[in-house]
């Protein structure tokens, strides 16, 4: 693996794919859902804490709800960046005389899945100016920027190999497409319904019935891998000196919160849904799940990079025979 | 059991096909084909589609492996250590694409890094190899502007951007308007004069017969002949087409000297004869004051040879 090489697809890809798109509309509309998302939520949050008391400290409700918006779109966006890189270049004919440099085969793979990875964390950086905007509005504690950032660009980076991969693998680019987006929805949606089944079925075993059995299931969810990674929020103290717990209406904090205790033995809970103190310690699942995704991100790459290499036993589709 | 074949020396050898054999799936696309292809020469691949030309100059690119036999390219097998083979090999496949966003350029100095030629040197060569197929003017326009033959002249540079000691073209001339092709024979000439090996398959058997020194004709995935155009231009009994100033004249001194001849579009055709047997009629037919004007095959001997070679197809 030469970085010089890798470096060389990279901006190659990136040159590419700058000039094929109308990047700089897309980038601006995705600038502009952003800033009505966020605004709205404020909105809504403002009026929601109507005592006035803790409204102060909303920015942890905002970041959240923003950081979930961002990983949805994400997830529909980083699919479609790496989905047909290598059969679209096939398909173009321009993969076969790239075969024939000096490039390797891994260093083909890296290059294109950090080009396409790039052009998602490019998105996601652009939503920095809206957590900014959350942390003006109280009660955000700063950690939890860098640890939540950090884990959506590795989601994005995962579901990128994955669906180039597929690319690889996959003649047509319309069936690696889909099937990205097939694998996003089973990662998202898949893993709750099989949680769901999962429970059913775990309900009626014996001797010991529990929830808590099949939570695995749900641990390659984007969606409770970055609620679960985020550092918690302490109870912070309003303006009247109550104590208050900020999180609230904060969805990364209470998914994380309902998750943890399904793995906590039976407690007893408060009239607000939230556990008793417990001697038990937390256990969190989120290491497993983005453990898991990068675990399969890197098989993909690797997956990719051995599709690239020749010669080859078989015939790149698109080749006629003779 | 096959008896071993002899390796010949490697250093005239730029190509060495022995036995080689491919399947796809039911399709047997290449039969225990073998030919060479020496350095300093331009070798023709010639044969009717499916042939199996294309899929040999897969093999030789080293993007295709072969189910049995072997390659050598400059020396190394692509099979044994492939990317000594691209260091030394430069391929241009019939289809192919080029980046459309970039300019030409920008085309070609991707290709030079990814050969891993240093900085200062790609420089130098870019430029000069737009100049060699004269689209200086387009450098820094983007390749979708480009008609096909244009990119079809940039991709013959990125073919040889750096400067392999082997070269494969796959029907380098499609595509191409008249002056593009005499360019395109004169720079293949120049490769083989300066030493490399070139392999060039083509259907335009006129542009062939200009600039090869040899030829391989294969069917059906085997090689059928492998001469050099010597040889083929000694061995092929050719028609010829003679004009006169005088047609009538000329027809009086045929039956006079009783050469059988017939007449087609107003020439004169002699029936097919060796290229001695040519030279004793023209002495005959100048000797006895005919007033030939001009005497020539009626089509190349590699266009002959090719019919005849492929002439019991079904």
């Amino acid at each position: 693996m030469n970085a010089g090489h890798v470096w060389l697809v990279v901006v190659q890809e990136f040159r590419i794919r700058l000039r094929t798109g109308r990047w700089r509309v897309l980038l601006g509309v995705w600038v502009g859902v952003l800033a009505l998302f966020t605004f709205l939520v404020d909105s809504a949050l403002h009026a929601g804490y109507s005592s006035g008391s803790d409204d102060g400290l909303r920015g942890v409700p905002l970041f959240g709800a923003l950081m979930y918006f961002v990983l949805a779109s994400m997830l529909v966006i980083s699919p479609a960046l790496t989905a047909q890189s290598v059969n679209g270049d096939r398909e173009r004919g321009t993969l076969a005389t790239l075969q024939v440099t000096r490039l390797r085969p891994g260093e083909i793979a890296v290059g294109k899945l950090l080009a396409g990875w790039s052009v998602g964390l490019v998105a996601l950086l652009l939503s920095t100016p809206f957590a900014g905007y959350a942390v003006a509005r109280g009660g955000l504690p700063l950690a939890r920027i860098p640890v939540v950032y950090a884990v959506v660009a590795l989601l994005i980076g995962s579901v990128c190999a994955i669906s180039q991969a597929l690319s690889a693998l996959l003649t047509r680019t319309i069936t690696s497409a889909l099937l990205s987006y097939v694998v996003t929805a089973a990662l998202t949606v898949g893993t709750v319904i099989a949680y769901g089944l999962g429970v059913a079925l775990a309900v009626g075993q014996r001797p010991q019935p529990s929830e808590g059995t099949v939570w695995w299931l749900l641990a390659p969810n984007p969606f409770v891998i970055l609620a679960d990674s985020a550092p918690r929020v302490p109870p912070q103290l309003n303006r009247q000196g109550n104590v208050v717990y900020v999180d609230d209406y904060d969805p990364l904090s209470s998914v994380s919160r309902q998750l943890r205790e399904l793995r906590m033995p039976s407690r007893y809970f408060d009239g607000s849904g939230r556990a008793l103190p417990s001697t038990a310690p937390e256990r969190p699942l989120w290491p497993y799940g983005l453990g898991f995704l990068v675990l399969v991100g890197g098989a993909s790459l690797v997956v990719t990079s051995v599709r690239l290499r020749t010669p080859s036993d078989q015939l790149a589709p698109g080749v006629r025979v003779a | 059991m096959q008896p071993p074949t002899v390796i010949p020396e490697s250093a005239g050898t730029g190509i060495l096909v022995e036995d080689v054999t491919r399947w796809f799936g039911e399709v047997q696309a290449l039969s225990g084909m073998s030919f060479t292809a020496p350095y300093g020469q331009v070798t023709a691949l010639v044969g009717p589609n499916g042939a199996g030309k294309t899929t040999v100059l897969l093999v030789l690119a080293s993007l295709l492996s072969p189910d049995r036999g072997r390659v050598l390219v400059a020396g190394v097998d692509p099979a044994v250590d492939a990317r000594a083979v691209r260091s030394r090999v430069g391929w241009m496949p019939d289809a192919f694409g080029v980046y459309e966003q970039l300019t030409a350029r920008e085309y070609l100095r991707f290709f030079a890094r990814a050969y891993d030629l240093p900085r200062d040197v790609v420089a130098a060569r870019v430029p000069q190899l737009l100049a060699m197929v004269h689209l200086t003017e387009f450098a820094d326009r983007p390749v979708h502007v480009l008609s096909r033959g244009q990119k079809q002249r940039l991709a013959l540079t990125r073919a040889l951007v750096h400067e392999p000691r082997v070269v494969l073209l796959d029907e380098p001339a499609a595509g191409l308007d008249p002056r593009s092709r005499v360019e395109l024979r004169d720079i293949l000439r120049a490769q083989a004069a300066q030493g490399v090996a070139v392999l060039v398959s083509s259907h335009i058997l006129s542009e062939l017969e200009e600039v090869a020194d040899r030829v391989v004709f294969v069917d059906g995935g085997a090689t059928v002949g492998e001469q050099t155009m010597a040889e083929l231009h000694a061995a092929a009994a050719s028609a010829y087409r003679v004009r006169a100033a005088d047609q009538s004249r000329l027809t009086d001194v045929l039956r006079e000297k009783e050469i059988p001849y017939s007449t087609v579009g107003g020439a004169v055709e002699l029936p097919a004869m060796t290229e001695q047997d040519a030279a004793r009629t023209l002495e005959l037919l100048v000797t006895a004051g005919a007033g030939v004007v001009a005497f020539d095959r009626v089509r190349g001997d590699l266009e002959s040879a090719y019919l005849s070679m492929t002439e019991d197809r079904g």
